[in-house]
Order: C-alpha cells, then structure tokens, then sequence
C-alpha cells in the first residue's frame, strides 16, 4: 500500500520501495544458472543411473568376451554407449554413438547400409558425395576462417556434428562435455570403489576436473 | 530440398542464425572450461580461444575416460575379486 506512490512519502516509501528496487535488481545480477540440460548431467541421480548402466554393461561385456581379456578399447565403446543410452537420445552426439555401434554389427553381416534421413546425417562409410556438397559451414556471422577453421576441428571431435551448422555444434559440445564429466566422475568413482571396496561413500574427487 | 539456395530465401528467423545467439552459445561454453571460468575477462577472451580451448579440452577428456577405461578393463581382468567388488560397489551406490 504504501509502495504505490513513491514520490509522495518520500521518508518511509522511498526506503521500502528502494530496497524493492535493490531486491530485484540483486536478483538481476545473479549470475545466470546453467540450462537444465546441463544441470542433469551434474546431478547425483543421473551419474548413479549411469554408473548402474555401466556396471550392468560391463559385466556383460566380461561374459560377452570371457577369453581374450576385454582390452581398453571396448571397455571405452561401453562405456560411451552407456553414456549415449543415458542421453536419452535428445542429443545428436547420442544418436551418432548409438547409430556407430548399430553400424558395426550390421557391417558384420556386409549389408549395405542405406543412409537414413532419420538419424541426422552421421558419418557414413560408402562416403555419400551427396552429403558431401552440404559440408561447407552456413556461418552467416563470424566469417572469420579462424573461427571456422576451429569450429570444424570441434565438429570432428564431437560424435555426429561434422556435417552441420555453427549453433548447433555448439550446442551439441556443451551437452557433450557435460555428460563426458559425469562420465569420469562415474567411471573413477567405479574404480575407487571396486579397488579399494572398503572405503564406500568416496566420490572421486581426487580429479583434475573438481 | 532444392539446395541451399532456396533455403536462404525463407523466413529470416530459421536459417539465419543471429550473432547475439552465437554469442551467447560461446559464452555458455565458455563457462564450462575450467581455463577460462576463473578468470573471466568476458572481453578480452575471443570467440577463436574459447573454441581452441574447447577442442583442447574435449581432447584431454577423451583422453582421461580412455586411461580409466584401460584401467577398468585390467580390472575386469582379475575375475573372481572382481565380481565381488563390483556387486558390492554396486549395493554401495
């Protein structure tokens, strides 16, 4: 009641209505919080929905591959799927990890894999010249060849963003590198429990990522 | 689809992207390097060394979850301590 008119009481108003004004501007200021994508892959229930998964892959892997000893590699291959599963296929990254491993047993029996509109365009091994022509960057702004030299170095690194735009490699890296640390996280606090079993409740902390 | 051609014709609002929206994806990430979030010199840091150090750091994780995947694979070597560990890590989750 009294915030209404600020200019006519200006001895008690004007202290209500500043540290109104103070109030919403302190929360203006607040530093932006991290889109909700992002905070799931910090959360504590999706790494232990993770680390299960990988448990459970892992252990099918050990039965899948009893002789020769599963070597780092595969051990890897699981464990991205893993991650990719938990991604719930929002992202093309997973979709281009997931599709990767489908490819490969299909490649098993050589069939001729048709290139599939669906999955958005992941890299394919008969090398369609079709989807080469889309290859060039549709940078409208920052033409620096700089920038866009380095943005086809980091299309390369993320899984299923070689072929596609600017924003959306962007968008596709910070999900990706998200969900790579909560990847470590889980897999070394996996290792610190399964070596040293007696300590339970140790995250893995002792990590360069912190 | 008859190429890009057409496609630049359309509605501005879905095949050009905005420089603020470019802008804003590079300070997100940004915000995710370890390097450059202590010290955020927002200006000084440009759009090239945000992405160099995007690359070289995707690198390093790369590199990081292929080292514990080696590890995890010696340890699924040892079968029978194995096993039993990770059904107790498992319990213990």
């Amino acid at each position: 009641m009294d915030s209404i008119s600020p200019l006519s009481n200006q001895t008690t108003t004007t202290t209500s209505s500043s540290s109104d004004l103070s109030r919403r501007k302190r929360r203006k200021k607040s530093p932006p919080s991290p889109p909700p994508s992002l905070e799931k892959w910090r959360s504590e229930k999706q790494q232990q929905i993770y680390s299960t998964k990988l448990v459970h892959a892992l252990r099918e892997l050990r039965i899948s591959q009893p002789s020769p000893n599963p070597n780092g590699r595969a051990v890897r291959e699981v464990a991205d799927r893993a991650l990719a599963v938990a991604a719930r296929g929002r992202t093309l990254w997973s979709r281009a990890i997931l599709s990767k491993a489908v490819k490969l047993k299909f490649r098993k029996h050589k069939r001729q894999r048709i290139a599939n509109p669906a999955l958005t365009q992941p890299v394919i091994a008969t090398g369609s010249l079709r989807s080469k022509k889309q290859t060039v960057m549709r940078i409208k702004a920052k033409g620096l060849p700089a920038v866009q030299r380095k943005v086809k170095v980091l299309s390369r690194l993320v899984p299923g963003c070689r072929k596609q735009t600017l924003p959306v490699v962007l968008e596709e890296t910070t999900d990706y590198i998200a969900a790579m640390e909560m990847q470590i996280r889980a897999m070394t606090a996996l290792l610190s429990a399964v070596s040293s079993p007696t300590e339970h409740e140790e995250e893995g902390q002792t990590h360069v990522l912190g | 689809m008859s190429g890009r051609r057409s496609r630049s014709r359309q509605v501005s609002g879905t095949s050009r992207i905005s420089e603020e929206q470019i802008n804003d994806l590079i300070i997100k990430l940004q915000q995710l390097l370890p390097e450059l979030r202590d010290s955020r010199r927002s200006d000084k840091v440009s759009a090239a060394r945000v992405l160099q150090e995007t690359c070289n750091y995707i690198r390093n994780l790369h590199r990081e979850v292929d080292d514990l995947s080696e590890r995890l694979s010696e340890l699924l070597a040892n079968t029978d301590t194995a096993q039993a560990a990770l059904i107790r890590s498992l319990l213990t989750l």
